[in-house]
């Protein structure tokens, strides 16, 4: 028995290593894997891509990074599993073969087992080039040592033996078993497409921290798993550890295989060694009755036949391809595989739809454009692998079921059976689209909304997105035709999808030269299709014309009868390269040329193309040119006076002004130097003293003009600008979304500026090295003599008087900073005058669109009043209210804690959501669509982010626009840190404490997953450096245990002083040392080591209850044991990880039973005090008055601990 | 109207020499194609199909060039595939009628009278809304002829059509394609010999690519008759016969062995002379015994 299952098992394997195409995946895996590891090395210097940190910290060669590179391209060997596996049985019904093996003397363990076994094999070898393809690609000798870590081969055999086998057993026994059983490849490739479902759906459910750990185990190629294992590791353990199985990814594993043993199983006790296919439903069987056949004489003596009327023009061909059309979809369409593959989709679409947009776990209003973008966005990639598979079925669709040459000897044009299986592969796209439109509006209605949007969802799927499908599909057909086999094809199309997404990376990034690409899209409730629409459809017929080309290329090679030989298919393709074919190309060709120079036109001679490589080289050559003025005395800007006419139709912008400018050095100033960004078209520059222009380098943007006679200290002199922010035609990549039909916004960073901005340096250590540029620090250090000079928004100014006139179309509102003085109508424009009474930073914004005010005011308990209002578009009427009441309780807190507010006003103004963040300028809070305005904040439990965003915003006109730091490290403390705690405080007395520890739990899991992807040094937060996981998510989770700590009246008195004693300060600016010696003054002498831990180091603990016993006391009371185990670390900028001495005051918390669903430590608190607690094991005691339930040491998370899940335990009930 | 093949040869890749400077003159009628597997009969059916491209050679139907100008070709043509599938979800009528309309009848009431025509006289009529994937091999044949008769060809080429019939379906099967023989030219190819000899005007036989003999079967039975002998032996003796005689064929009968030779005299009083076959005459040319000289007779027949 064992006999024959070796020798089945060793002839599948001699078979298929045999095999070309065997050794074909092979070698496009190998060379796959060697790509990628030689790209990540830096091999080509143009070429950078970046996995798991690659490009920073982490080493190419980790274990980290092998680990994600071989499982994302095992995820794609499900391809070859399919083919290999699949074919391994099913080649012997397509032969006919099996009743010669069903009626030997095999068993049908020997014959499937034996099977299974070898193919397996055969794929196993197969999958071993994927890690050997990266090992040897990670030996090269001309990659960039600096990128690479030691050579170690477990790194490579590990991930192999944890993620591609598992995969490998699991996938296989499912296709094995699918094809074995229903003796077709069809339920193979929906297995195919389920498994990418399961897939898509865990990596989906991610997004909600409360759902990673289903994802982690729903994910069929552990990928997820894997992430979550990882999770927290930083760039040294990335460097290090590798990826064992165990917690997640053991799961994970074990029931994967686990369902493709089961499914092998069930196949197992359903094969049968029987000529037809066993039936899997009673149903079917008696709907095939015997066929019942008149005797063979009872036929008429004559052979009559009608003299049926027979046309071969063009009508008649025209009805051949309706006909053929309609037979090969319905050959898709009606089949119950289809109709598998539509209900995964569904399925995937109506869960999908749950997780819409959560941001801090809550969702959205359903909004039409989201559940377009969410929905077809996730159906996008089973729409690829739909066109992919269906056209190969359909180009091989007669020769599959061995009619072609019946087919291909009737008198139709070559032609028709191309033209019709296209158009049949784009009905199917139709219909799919058609299912997503219905799962949308269902969705829509099902969640309560009703403001149904059936013309966009049109336009979105049956006009843009089709048109995109349309053009693949040609692209997909063509290489079905060229290459003549369908796995190949198959794997090609996969590859060319590859491919294209790192197109980019390659420096080919004119869209002229990426098949059926576009300028880009995104759709926007405010500005609709806006900036894109244009281009997009220039885009696509210009593709079109590519499209065409590709069924002219398509038909000409199309394989009619049987010669299959390259050569023969190119003399048959040239005899038929005749007038119509002739005709086609020529308009192919003719528009490829006329709508590409229309293209080129518009993006390289009316508008600026410049790929990534060219702004690095003006970056670099700006850095090398002028980097020797920085710092050279210059004037100040102390006034600012601007004319700004926004012209929305034709996105066309014209600035006029006048900064008024003083010298506050005590040097002379001979000359100016002037930063314009290189996109403003100067009209004119002028100063209001003598000077000549000396230097107008306007491709990198520096000027520099030089006084007749040097500017003394003290006095002052004006710029005069006229500029123009004009669009012209379309650009190869939309970036113009600063001006548009409606939401206009930009900064004063279109604006002239002083002196050298090292801002515009390249800021990434690697490609600096490209350009022959030593490293760069992030920022200047905190000791930094010249740093507190500036503040770390602004190298020109301190304060400055504003005051703008603004003007827009008639149906427009436009908003600067200030106080409307004035608004009027003029030759049809509507003007609007804005003046500030107070000074404010250099840094301002303008507004424009057709907005919905909503007014309120708030009056202090002073009795000042200050006006509320919201501008927002009108569609997005949700939060309105939620933000003018945070704002109103946001002014209520910081007034009374901080100080009071500078301006008499606050203004939210709603932009598109080209950009997704909230930004405070003075009195002014320009707040995108795509975060808050359709938040769906549903229950009490959900995280009200629109209320938090507010919150935060209206801080930062107390921290950044009244205290503001140097341009040193730390300065982002003060403005984020302090605003992200304001706004928790706010938040905490709306929403409870219970809230504020869900909201907290994200900023903790964003901290943690912020510093594994650190470039260059994680910094502690006293000496942070603009690092957004740093200032927000460490910042909340660091300012409210210190709240925690020293109570938040002592903590609100030190940050007021320290407001008090520098706002609006000139220059040195103040900085975060001298910040943390208020709080130091704040807090006593016993909790000073907190500070230190958590401002001036990275610290983390790893906390733990190991067990907990309870004892009911005679009084009735209970006693708590407890058993901790606690120690705490210091990690440097990497991650590497000392353990020091600990005697930190740390939560004890004993709950009762804890509502059903909820995390144990959400119980009724029994009890909750600080513990000294100590490195190591410990027991502590506590009596509590009534029955516990669970235990634990910092049970709310208020310390960094990156093992959160084990500081609760159950408590064991010890009886009296 | 009639098919003109002449010097037609075809060199596969893999090398097998499949057509060998083949030249047939076919009018009108039954003509068969005679050979053992692997003759090349596919080939050159398949090349007359327009499926396949010969190496060097030409073909013409009346006046039309068939390398050249396939779709004049494909009009007038009703082919049968040696091995051909059907999609099994569709029914008979539903696919009958995709084909009607891919031969140009795109008339729907003629296109729906040509349909009930055909399947009524292929006998299928009242199967024809049956799916095909339940059809029998005899069935899915016959429906292979409906289609192939689709649009009355003049030009019929139909591929070891017999081969898997039940004997019933055979002569059905024959006499069906015979009355079509009456005004179009009919290429049946088959290795089976009695399907010629019924049933065809003229034949030729084909062998590793070559054209061994054309001839009309009649005169082609007359050119051995009276040269061929037979006599039963036992097994033991064959070589022994084989070396001594031109053994043309050995069969078995009640557990002996009957063999025949050939001879222009009888070899010896031991055999009797046989009534001559074409299947005498297949063996003969297969044998490569007078092959030249049968040929001869056969072009004479010919012109």
């Amino acid at each position: 028995m064992t006999g024959r299952f070796l020798e089945v098992a060793c002839f599948e394997l001699r078979y298929y290593l045999r095999r070309v195409s065997t050794w074909i995946y092979f070698g496009i895996f190998f060379a796959v894997a060697f790509f990628f590891m030689n790209a990540l090395g830096g091999a080509w210097e143009s070429v950078t891509i970046p996995v798991g940190g690659s490009d920073g910290n982490v080493k190419v060669n980790s274990p980290y990074v092998v680990s994600v590179l071989t499982g994302v391209l095992g995820v794609f060997g499900v391809l070859v599993t399919a083919a290999l596996l699949g074919n391994s049985v099913y080649r012997d019904f397509e032969t006919g073969i099996h009743t010669l093996f069903f009626t030997s003397p095999v068993s049908r363990f020997s014959y499937l087992g034996g099977r299974f076994t070898g193919a397996l094999v055969v794929a196993a070898v197969v999958f071993a080039s994927i890690p050997l393809g990266l090992l040897v690609g990670s030996v090269m000798p001309y990659l960039d040592a600096d990128r690479l870590g030691p050579f170690r081969l477990m790194v490579f055999v590990q991930p192999y033996l944890v993620l591609v086998l598992p995969n490998l057993l699991f996938t296989g026994a499912i296709f094995f078993a699918l094809a074995a059983v229903t003796r077709q490849m069809l339920p193979n490739h929906v297995g195919g497409v389920m498994l990418l479902v399961a897939y898509l759906l865990s990596s989906n459910l991610t997004q909600d921290l409360e759902n990673e750990r289903v994802a982690a185990l729903l994910d069929p190629f552990g990928l997820d798993a894997l992430s979550l294992v990882t999770k927290y590791w930083t760039p040294v353990e990335r460097n290090a550890l590798l990826p064992q199985l165990e917690g997640m990814l053991l799961w994970n594993r074990l029931l994967w295989i686990g369902v493709g043993l089961g499914i092998f199983a069930v196949c197992y006790a359903r094969f049968r060694f029987s000529h037809v296919a066993p039936e899997w439903t009673r149903r079917k069987r008696a709907a095939e009755p015997e066929l019942v056949v008149r005797p063979a004489h009872a036929r008429p003596a004559r052979l009559a036949l009608p003299e049926a009327r027979r046309s071969f023009g063009f009508g008649a061909h025209l009805q051949q391809y309706l006909s053929m059309t309609r037979r090969s979809f319905r050959g898709i369409v009606a089949n119950r595989y289809f109709a598998a593959i539509v209900g995964a989709g569904l399925l995937f679409l109506v869960i999908g739809a749950t997780e819409m947009g959560k941001m801090y776990g809550t969702s959205t209003w359903p909004v039409t454009y989201q559940v377009l973008e969410i929905l077809s966005g996730f159906f996008a990639l089973f729409m690829l692998i739909v066109i992919t598979f269906y056209a190969g079925e359909l180009v091989w669709r007669e020769r599959d079921v061995r009619l072609s040459q019946v087919h291909d000897a009737t008198p139709v044009p070559t032609w028709v059976p191309f033209a019709s299986k296209l158009t049949a592969l784009a009905l199917v796209v139709a219909v799919l689209q058609a299912v997503i439109l219905l799962a949308g509006m269902l969705t829509q209605a099902a969640k309560g909304y009703t403001r149904f949007e059936p013309r966009l969802y049109v336009e979105t799927l049956f006009g843009l997105q089709l048109a995109d499908y349309l053009l693949l599909c040609a692209l997909v057909m063509l290489v079905q035709v060229l290459v003549n086999n369908k796995y190949l094809g198959h794997l090609l199309v996969v590859l060319y999808f590859v491919f294209s997404m790192f197109m980019d990376q390659f420096g080919l990034e004119h869209r002229l030269y990426r098949y059926g690409s576009d300028a880009g899209y995104q759709y926007s409730d405010m500005n609709r299709h806006g900036p894109y629409l244009a281009p997009f459809l220039w885009f696509k017929l210009y593709w079109a014309g590519w499209a065409l080309l590709f069924a002219v290329l398509s038909n000409l090679f199309w394989v009619r009868g049987e010669e299959t030989g390259a050569a023969w298919r190119a003399r048959i393709a040239r005899l038929r390269f005749r007038r119509p074919a002739l005709m086609a190309t020529g308009v192919a060709v003719l528009l490829v040329l006329g709508l590409g120079g229309f293209i080129f036109y518009n993006t390289n001679v009316l508008n600026d193309y410049r790929t990534g490589k060219d702004r690095e080289r003006t970056a670099a050559a700006y850095e090398r040119l002028y980097k020797r003025f920085e710092g050279i005395p210059q004037p100040r800007v102390v006034g600012v006076r601007v004319a700004v006419d926004i012209f929305p139709e034709r996105r066309d912008v014209d600035v006029r002004g006048t900064y008024r400018l003083r010298n506050k050095t005590r040097v002379p100033i001979d000359s100016l130097h002037l930063r314009i960004p290189r996109e403003v078209e100067i009209r004119r520059l002028a100063l209001s003293r003598p000077a000549i222009r000396v230097l107008s380098d306007r491709g990198r943007g520096y000027h520099i003009y030089r006084l007749a006679a040097p500017l003394q200290p003290g006095d002052s002199l004006r710029l005069e600008f006229d500029l123009a922010l004009d669009s012209k035609g379309f650009e190869n990549r939309v970036d113009n979304l600063e001006v548009v039909e409606n939401g206009t916004f930009f900064n004063s960073g279109a604006l002239p500026s002083l002196g050298y901005d090292p801002n515009a340096e390249i800021p990434d250590d690697n490609t600096r090295k490209k350009h022959g540029l030593r490293p760069k620090e992030r920022m200047p250090r905190v000791d930094d003599p010249r740093g507190p000079m500036n503040t770390y928004i602004s190298r020109d100014a301190d304060w400055v008087d504003f005051e703008a006139t603004i003007s827009t179309s008639p149906d427009q509102i436009a908003i600067a900073p200030g106080y409307l003085q004035r608004e009027w109508t003029r030759n049809g424009r509507r003007y609007f005058h804005y003046r500030m009474d107070a000074p404010i930073l250099n840094f301002y914004s303008f507004l424009s669109a057709r907005y919905a005010v909503r007014k309120d005011r708030w009056r202090g308990p002073d009795g000042r009043e200050v006006s509320i209002e919201v501008y927002h578009h009108p569609g997005h009427p949700y939060n309105v209210d939620r933000m003018i009441y945070a704002v109103k309780k946001s002014l209520d807190y910081f007034t009374r804690s901080f100080g009071p507010y500078q301006h008499r006003q606050v203004r939210i103004l709603e932009f598109p959501r080209y950009a997704s963040f909230a930004q405070s300028f003075p009195n002014t809070i320009p707040y995108s669509e795509a975060i808050g305005f359709i938040a769906r904040v549903a229950d009490e439990d959900d995280i009200d982010y629109p209320f938090y965003v507010t919150a935060h915003e209206v801080a930062h006109q107390w921290w950044a626009h009244q205290v503001i730091g140097g341009n040193v490290q730390g300065s982002t403390l003060m403005a984020e840190t302090l605003s992200q705690y304001s706004a928790l405080m706010v938040m905490e007395k709306e929403y409870g404490r219970a809230q504020m520890r869900k909201f907290l739990e994200y900023e903790l899991d964003n901290y943690l997953t912020g510093r594994t992807t650190e470039r260059k040094k994680e910094m502690p937060l006293l000496l942070v450096e603009n690092q957004p996981y740093i200032h927000y998510n460490k910042g909340s989770v660091v300012m409210y245990a210190l709240r925690d700590h020293i109570g938040e009246e002592r903590l609100n008195a030190a940050l007021a002083r320290y407001l008090r004693d520098k706002r609006f300060q000139e220059p040195p600016y103040t900085s975060s040392v001298e910040f943390l010696g208020y709080l130091r003054e704040a807090t006593p002498d016993s909790l000073q080591y907190v500070l230190t831990d958590m401002f001036e180091r990275i610290t983390l603990y790893d906390n733990r209850a190991k067990a907990a016993a309870s004892r009911r006391l005679p009084d009735g009371r209970y006693e708590v044991v407890l058993d901790v185990e606690a120690q705490k670390f210091v990690a440097d900028s990497l991650g590497n990880e000392r353990p020091v001495p600990m005697r930190d005051l740390v939560d004890v918390g004993v709950f009762g039973a804890a509502p059903k669903g909820k995390d144990r430590e959400e119980g009724p608190v029994l009890y909750l005090a600080k513990h000294r607690i100590g490195a190591g094991p410990q027991r502590i005691r506590v009596v509590v008055p009534r029955p516990p339930a669970s235990a634990g040491v910092d049970p709310y998370h208020k310390l960094v601990d990156r093992h959160g899940d084990d500081n609760v335990v159950e408590v064991k009930d010890g009886g009296d | 109207m009639e098919l003109r093949i002449s010097h037609l040869s075809k060199t596969y890749a893999n090398g097998v020499r499949a057509l060998d400077d083949v030249s047939l003159a076919i009018p009108q009628g039954m003509f068969g194609l005679l050979g053992p597997n692997g003759a090349g009969k596919s080939t050159l059916m398949r090349t007359l199909a327009t499926l396949q491209e010969p190496d060097s050679g030409s073909v013409t139907l009346g006046d039309v060039d068939v390398l050249r100008d396939k779709d004049a070709v494909r009009r007038t043509l009703g082919y049968l595939p040696q091995e051909f599938g059907v999609y099994p979800k569709v029914t008979a009528e539903e696919l009958l009628d995709h084909f009607a309309v891919l031969k140009g009848i795109t008339g729907r009431r003629e296109r729906k009278e040509t349909v009930k025509a055909l399947l009524e006289q292929t006998n299928l009529y009242e199967v024809r809304k049956k799916k095909l994937g339940g059809f029998s091999g005899g069935m899915r044949q016959r429906f292979g002829i409906a289609v192939a008769l689709l649009g009355n060809p003049r030009l019929i080429i139909v591929d070891e059509p017999t081969a898997g019939l039940d004997p019933a379906e055979r002569v059905r099967f024959l006499n069906l394609l015979s009355e079509l023989g009456e005004n179009a030219v009919v290429i049946l190819s088959t290795h089976i010999v009695e399907d010629v000899s019924e049933l065809c005007q003229r034949m030729a036989i084909i062998d590793r690519g070559r054209i061994l003999l054309e001839a009309e079967p009649l005169s082609a039975i007359e050119s051995v008759q009276g040269k061929v002998w037979k006599k039963i032996i036992d097994r033991e003796e064959v070589p022994a016969y084989e070396a001594e005689h031109r053994m043309i064929s050995t069969r078995l009968f009640a557990g002996r062995t009957v063999i025949h030779v050939h001879s222009a005299e009888r070899p010896d009083p031991t055999f009797d002379p046989v009534d001559a076959s074409l299947e005498d005459v297949y063996f003969i040319t297969m044998a490569g015994l007078h092959a030249h000289e049968v040929s001869l007779s056969g072009a004479e027949a010919a012109s």
